[in-house]
């Protein structure tokens, strides 16, 4: 139960199209993450699978079944909204009951299954409070309760952190994976913070402009990713992303001029280089030469912000607290097993 | 929006900017006499004075005068007779019977009133929130019917009183239209029931608007995604608007209810030029009432309309405090809870 | 018309359609109907003859007789439709005797023919009686009317605008003793309206000598508890530190007022103003009570005693309140999203 799977999905606002063609499989008690930056789709593509809108082409299946001009209602899925859309004027028992009076539930059997999800979210204290009187992360337990005493066939979250402080956010994200693994239920769970993507995602799936640009498990995303979108998006801080050309085989000019010799690379046509900052190292006779322009002593790192010829920007992240001088030349070496190599179409190269 | 008020705003606020202008020298030196005090005082005057003087003053010397009587207009002149005015009125050998009253006028008045506030209001306040509940609703030209619904309460009440003295004429357009179907044609301002019904209508079809759109305001208040929310769930309309939409429209609910008992228990003039008060007795109301003993009839008893309208701004102000005892009761419950 | 259905029958995309969109249709289509309908037949109305507006039933557009000048005849005779034994043909009338009439054929002027008038009807084409219109303006004091209520909004709504904002600046940015009280005065006479002061209020008025005179009509109105209490939680918006700035370039207390507060406090007096013209210039009640000479009657006040005479006369009346509504009607075309998304906002009644 709880296998989702969408079909071509398309949707426009009179000539806009904000989803433009989406396929995606999500298995069964998987918690999957969309993640993007804002205007990329990903709340859209969520209500589209919850059912409040409806899309203007392709179809949507649950568990096989073709439910994509079924009501909100007839789907079996429960929603987290972003700000949680509590009923001020009912207390938490009402909230968590609301839904399940309007299937005409036994009494006795709603009471029940409020009281398992009170207890699994410790928010027993609560239940004769209403919204107004608690804080941020009980409005958020409450929320998510209300979702899990219909027992839906798949949980959708949206952005349901944003509106925690960054401590609170950093706990309920754990709370919320460690609910994922107990209920065991499919989740979608929609962000823009790509270090919470990481964090839960059994997988994620990176959407912009109305379209997936790539689904993957986090770690996979990190270490392959399929184009520069995902290469930039994934990761803090974020890679470095040096366009170049080639001179002649195995060696490149960097734009700005610096030289780079990478003998086991045969390419034709201008390329980007990606390296990510924590694959830098300090080497004295290593081939990126560069200008200190900032450094933030983090005390287990340092992040060097620093210059390539021709003012290149370079982001290093290097281990411990290195003694460096504003303005002074250093020099990089890296593995060139860590280069990710993009095409003029910003698609990856496959380098061996 | 914004622009259009900013540069109406220009509109009026230059000329007064200017003659502002003019006092600038003079009002430095009295700023410079009198300090901060001095100015304080000199912008709350004016309009203090008037209040003061127009509202305040009169407010409370209508106390005075409810227990004089006779029919000088000057307190100077009238005859102490303490609580004998509110004693003529309220005094009735069986209260069953307004024929039996002293003043059975103002008891005609008083139960006219009491009846129209009920019906008028329940039926104002019914059609007021079905109507902000369809404005609420994703129309085309929203903005068009919201300003539709509003174009009446812009109307002066003469002007609304004479198109429906008009359009329920004997000859009217209403009785045309009832003749041709097949009807028979109705006295509507000189039947009693019909007459009464008339003052309601009207008074509706007058102020709807205004109701409407602060409960509209109400409405656009309340968050989408609850009714997202209540979607998922699958609750049914009706339990929505019981459940959910009611209870959250209370609070500007209870101000439109507030606000329209205030205005019917004043009921005046459109009615007054609809029906004149009558026919005979059927459509006289409490102001007109009023406004009769004190200023129109041939025996004005200034110090007996003034105790009438005392016994009225009573009722004003019970039916206030009722009510913000209601909205405050409600506002409590719900921090308990 | 066709545009309004339009607009009912466009619905958002994607849902079906339900018994909530019928009723929301034929809400919206009754409330057009009953909203401007009335407002319509009163204007259509106001451009009939008298002789038409007697009619019963009364026709939906107005209508004037056709005439035609006859050789032989001095005036115009009107024109009938015959039709009879002798066919159909038309007819001009000479006089009627009873309900016989004597008719002419216009080509052939010598004949009187006597028709039944039950055989025959008025030839008609659409016409307007501008007459109605300009009558009142010649023949009565309507032009007076208007000056007079012209006058009592003009001079009522500066007044209000200007003592009005002087307050509401005091009692929102100056901290001094008994403020708090001043505020509650303000909030509990809201809630007293002008009819339970009636009596003490016109032997004030009288006493000041201003019965019968227009500012005895003006100055009971203009110190609205309304308008203070608008301006001022405007002008609580608007923040300290603006006013010690100009403090510190050595403006005045009442620099401060009009040359900053005033301007800021721009949209929340365009709001006041618009309200304070349409209050005025519909006040009824008390001008009835202060006004008893014909010649500083206010527009409603002398329509009033217009409807109430004997023998009114319709055609007059009916011109008259459609003159006394177009200024509303312009404030509402050019103004109504500015007003409805006023009221929503503020709640002013």
């Amino acid at each position: 139960m709880g296998r989702i799977a969408l079909h071509n999905i398309r949707k426009a606002y009179g000539a806009v199209e904000v989803l433009k063609g989406i396929d995606l499989s999500i298995n069964e008690g998987e918690l999957v993450v969309f993640v993007g930056p804002s205007g990329c789709g990903k709340s859209t593509l969520l209500r589209m699978i919850s059912g409040l809108d409806r899309p203007t082409g392709g179809t949507i299946e649950i568990d096989g079944q073709d439910v994509t001009r079924r009501s909100a209602a007839d789907r079996g899925l429960a929603m987290v909204f972003q700000s949680y859309a509590l009923y001020p004027h009912m207390t938490v028992w009402q909230n968590m009951a609301f839904g399940l009076q309007n299937t005409r539930m036994p009494k006795a059997e709603i009471a029940e299954r409020i009281a398992d999800a009170a207890r699994l979210l410790e928010i027993e204290p609560l239940l004769d409070r209403r919204p107004g009187q608690l804080s941020g992360g009980q409005r958020q337990r409450v929320a998510i309760g209300r979702a899990i005493v219909r027992r839906p066939t798949a949980f959708l979250l949206d952005e349901p952190l944003s509106n925690l402080d960054a401590e609170l956010r950093v706990s309920m994200r754990a709370e919320l994976t460690a609910l994922h693994s107990r209920l065991g239920a499919t989740m979608i769970h929609v962000t823009h913070d790509q270090v919470e993507a990481m964090t839960m995602a059994d997988r994620i799936v990176v959407l912009r402009a109305g379209r997936v640009e790539q689904v993957d498990t986090p770690l996979n995303l990190y270490n392959v990713p399929n184009n520069l979108f995902v290469a930039g998006f994934i990761g803090a801080p974020g890679m470095n992303l040096w366009p170049a050309t080639p001179e002649t085989k195995g060696s490149f000019l960097l734009e700005g001029g610096t030289k780079l010799e990478l003998p086991h690379l045969d390419l034709a046509g201008p390329v980007t280089f990606g390296l990510r900052p924590q694959h830098l190292r300090l080497d004295e006779n290593g081939p990126l030469t560069a200008k200190v322009t900032l450094v933030e002593a983090l005390g287990a790192e340092s992040v060097v912000h620093a210059e390539l010829e021709g003012g290149v920007r370079l982001l290093a992240v290097l281990p411990g607290q290195p003694d460096l001088a504003l303005r002074s030349q250093i020099r990089f070496a890296f593995d060139p097993a860590a280069l990710h190599v993009f095409d003029a179409q910003g698609q990856r190269v496959k380098t061996g | 929006m914004k622009p259009l008020a900013s540069i109406l705003g220009a509109v009026i606020a230059a000329p007064l900017g200017w003659i502002a202008g003019l006092a600038e020298a003079p009002l430095r030196l009295w700023q410079r006499l009198t300090g901060k005090g001095g100015m304080i005082a000199f912008f709350l005057l004016p309009n203090m004075a008037i209040f003061g003087v127009f509202v305040l003053f009169p407010l409370i010397i209508n106390i005075v005068y409810s227990t004089t009587s006779g029919s000088a207009l000057f307190l100077s002149d009238r005859d102490f007779v303490g609580l004998g005015q509110y004693e003529r009125l309220l005094r009735c050998d069986d209260y069953t019977n307004t024929l039996t009253c002293q003043e059975d006028q103002f008891w005609t008045a008083v139960k006219n009133t009491a009846v129209f506030v009920v019906v008028q209001v329940g039926l104002l306040i019914s059609i007021a929130t079905a109507t902000a509940l369809i404005l609420n609703r994703e129309i085309m030209g929203r903005s068009f019917w919201r300003a539709m619904f509003f174009f009446p309460v812009l109307l002066s009440p003469v002007v609304v009183g004479l198109i429906w003295r008009w359009i329920l004429d004997r000859n009217g357009a209403l009785n045309a239209a009832l003749v041709g179907v097949g009807l028979d044609p109705v006295n509507w301002l000189l039947e009693r029931g019909w007459a009464f019904a008339a003052t309601i209508g009207i008074t509706i079809w007058a102020h709807l608007g205004f109701y409407a759109l602060i409960l509209l305001a109400g409405l656009q208040a309340i968050p989408r995604d609850l009714y997202e929310a209540a979607e998922m769930d699958g609750t049914p309309p009706g339990r929505v608007f019981w459940r959910i939409t009611l209870p959250l429209l209370m609070p500007n609910l209870l101000v439109v209810i507030v606000l329209s008992l205030i205005r019917a228990v004043q009921v005046f003039d459109e009615a007054y030029v609809l029906t004149g008060g009558g026919p005979g007795t059927a459509t006289l109301y409490l102001t007109q009432y009023i406004y009769e003993v004190g200023f129109a009839s041939l025996l004005k008893n200034p110090g007996l309309a003034s105790a009438a309208s005392i016994l009225m701004g009573g009722v004003l102000i019970v039916l206030t405090l009722v009510q913000l005892g209601l909205s405050n009761r409600n506002e409590k419950k719900g921090k308990q809870k | 018309m066709t545009r309004a259905w339009a607009f009912l029958s466009r619905r958002r995309a994607g849902s079906n359609w339900d018994w909530t969109d019928i009723v929301t249709f034929v809400w919206l289509g009754a409330g057009l109907f009953i909203v401007f309908g009335p407002a319509l037949w009163l204007v259509l109305s106001s451009l009939k003859s008298p002789a038409q507006l007697s009619e019963f039933p009364p026709t939906l557009m107005p209508y004037e007789a056709r005439s035609v000048i006859v050789a032989g005849y001095e005036n115009p005779l009107p024109l009938y439709k015959v039709t009879d034994d002798a066919g159909t043909r038309t007819l001009a009338e000479v006089r009627r005797v009873g309900t016989v009439a004597q008719m002419v054929d216009p080509a052939d002027p010598g004949t009187i023919q006597k028709i039944n008038i039950a055989n025959r009807t008025p030839e008609r084409d659409i016409g307007f009686s501008w007459s109605n219109y300009t009558d009142p303006f010649l023949k009565f004091d309507f032009l007076n009317y208007t000056k007079n209520s012209v006058f009592v909004t003009t001079m009522a709504t500066l007044i209000t605008l200007l003592t009005n904002s002087m307050a509401a600046f005091a009692l929102s940015k100056y901290e001094f003793r008994g403020r708090g009280f001043v505020i509650v005065l303000i909030v509990a006479t809201l809630m007293i309206p002008l009819s339970v002061i009636l009596v003490p209020l016109y032997s004030i008025i009288s006493g000041v000598g201003l019965i019968n005179s227009l500012w005895g009509v003006i100055l009971p109105t203009v110190a609205t508890p309304t308008g203070v209490f608008l301006l001022r939680q405007y002008m609580l918006t608007i923040p300290y530190e603006l006013l010690e700035a100009a403090r510190m370039d050595h403006a005045s207390e009442w620099q401060i007022y009009w040359r900053i507060v005033l301007p800021l406090t721009a949209p929340a007096l365009a709001v006041l103003a618009i309200f304070s013209v349409v209050w005025r210039w519909n006040d009824f009640l008390w001008p009835l009570i202060v006004l008893s000479r014909q010649e500083v009657y206010t527009l409603q006040v002398g329509l009033n005693a217009y409807a109430g005479e004997l023998n009114v006369q319709w055609h007059y009346l009916l011109a008259m309140t459609v003159m006394t509504m177009v200024p509303v009607v312009l404030v509402f075309i050019f103004l109504q999203r500015f007003i409805t998304a006023g009221i929503a906002g503020s709640g002013l009644k």
